[in-house]
């Protein structure tokens, strides 16, 4: 995370504990879904710049990564989106930024395999009646597909301009 | 990188000395510079530079703080720089501390006065609000994104385009408060003063390569040097700051001579500078 990410300035900008968390949030999901099998003897090193902090930090992180993995070419079961989502004021929102997540209502973010259909993760931080918990949750997931929908538009683009360099 | 083999080397060289180098440019002319100010809104000011591939961001954030019993008329700056590891796997952990002293290190020398505070290129004592007991203090936050030689010149550039773009709020301070009290102070949120950068100097790197020297060095030209010497040079061609890098010795006449060189060059740099920036804030106020 950089120096500026945050409201009031970060003094030590690595190996802060929020980083590490996150990092290791990035890492678990990722190993989840690349086919690590098909690269033996390789690491593949992943690296997020935070420029600038605003709610939903984690997930944006992992859906930058999808992107990137996806920009080079490694081989994975299926793209990973991630979407945070609340429940404030008797209203589950989704995406929250920061000042909605400091009002001090619950933050549940979720991270999915869209074709596959499969949760890969799930973190929630402050309390939340059970069934409350499971619409917010979908709501979490509705907002991931969404995601994923835009991301492969996206990709679709690239590749599209990738074949027009190449003359195909 | 990837280290270069022996003809490679050859060829850089060569291409210096008969002022034709790898990309196609003469010994004295910069890569293209886009500048945008206001990338980061959290902040005071911001601005991110490119130079060809390398890539920076520079950020300013200001806090309330009490000015040093020195220097009570004057507000302080830090300048601090961290070097991504998006720019370079190795830049991973600490792997980037040693840079980044080095070019916060060389930012301060260039843009900082000296220890009395005496011939800062930024302007302290607009910084202060109540002379002796609170000054504004600026933090300066450079970023390396992109790493491709001259790192120094381009994180210059983007201070002062941040520096450009800052936004320092006005304070109100309540009524007097006694000698040894901390008054009280009100920070607008409507009403921002703009911090005033003619006086900013702008820094010139000259690597030397072979007998000659160049501007604006790529990676694999940084690679081929002898020595390179950074110079901060104001509006009014003053010498506000010089950093000599690189472990050969260097004849006093070769440096005087780089001297006048980066004089020269540091002019059409700051013209291009400051367009790029006026550009850059029309565009902010457009949109």
């Amino acid at each position: 995370m950089a120096n500026f990410s945050t409201g009031d300035r970060m003094r030590k900008p690595k190996g802060d504990r929020r980083s590490t968390e996150i990092s290791l949030v990035i890492r678990q999901t990722m190993e989840a879904c690349i086919l690590t099998h098909l690269m033996p003897r390789s690491q593949i090193d992943i690296f997020v710049q935070v420029l600038q902090a605003d709610g939903g930090t984690r997930s944006a992180c992992i859906n930058a990564a999808t992107l990137a993995l996806q920009d080079a070419g490694i081989p994975m079961r299926d793209i990973v989106t991630s979407c945070s989502a609340g429940y404030l004021n008797s209203t589950p929102l989704l995406d929250l930024n920061y000042v909605e997540d400091s009002a001090g209502g619950p933050d549940v973010t979720v991270g999915i395999l869209p074709t596959l259909d499969k949760v890969t993760l799930l973190q929630m931080d402050a309390k939340l009646p059970t069934n409350t918990f499971e619409d917010v949750m979908q709501l979490a997931i509705e907002g991931c597909k969404a995601v994923a929908n835009y991301i492969r538009e996206v990709l679709l683009e690239n590749t599209k301009q990738l074949e027009c360099r190449r003359g195909l | 990188m990837v280290g270069l083999s022996e003809g490679e080397q050859e060829f850089i060289k060569g291409g210096i000395a008969q002022d034709l180098r790898s990309d196609g440019r003469k010994r004295y002319t910069y890569r293209p510079i886009y500048v945008e100010t206001g990338v980061i809104p959290q902040a005071n000011g911001s601005a991110r530079v490119r130079m060809g591939s390398t890539d920076v961001i520079a950020s300013v954030k200001a806090e309330l703080g009490r000015p040093s019993a020195m220097q009570p008329d004057k507000g302080k700056v830090a300048i601090f720089v961290d070097c991504s590891p998006t720019a370079e796997p190795t830049f991973e952990g600490r792997g980037g501390e040693e840079l980044s002293a080095e070019l916060s290190s060389a930012l301060q020398h260039c843009l900082l006065g000296g220890k009395s505070g005496a011939g800062a290129g930024i302007d302290l004592s607009s910084l202060v609000v109540v002379e002796g007991k609170v000054c504004w203090d600026l933090y300066i936050d450079g970023l390396v994104i992109s790493s491709d030689g001259n790192l120094l010149d381009a994180l210059g550039a983007a201070i002062k385009a941040a520096l450009s773009n800052t936004g320092i709020p006005s304070v109100h301070v309540a009524a007097e408060a006694a000698s040894d009290e901390q008054p009280e102070v009100d920070i607008s949120d409507e009403e921002f003063l703009q911090f005033d950068t003619s006086g900013v100097p702008v820094i010139t790197t000259l690597t030397k390569v072979g007998k000659h020297y160049i501007v604006d060095a790529t990676l694999e030209e940084e690679s081929q040097m002898s020595s390179a010497v950074s110079i901060s040079i104001n509006r009014q061609g003053h010498i506000c700051g010089m950093i000599k890098r690189g472990g050969v010795g260097l004849d006093p006449s070769v440096i005087l001579d780089m001297i006048s060189v980066a004089n020269f060059v540091s002019r059409q740099l700051m013209d291009k500078l400051d367009s790029e920036i006026a550009a850059a804030d029309a565009d902010e106020d457009e949109s």
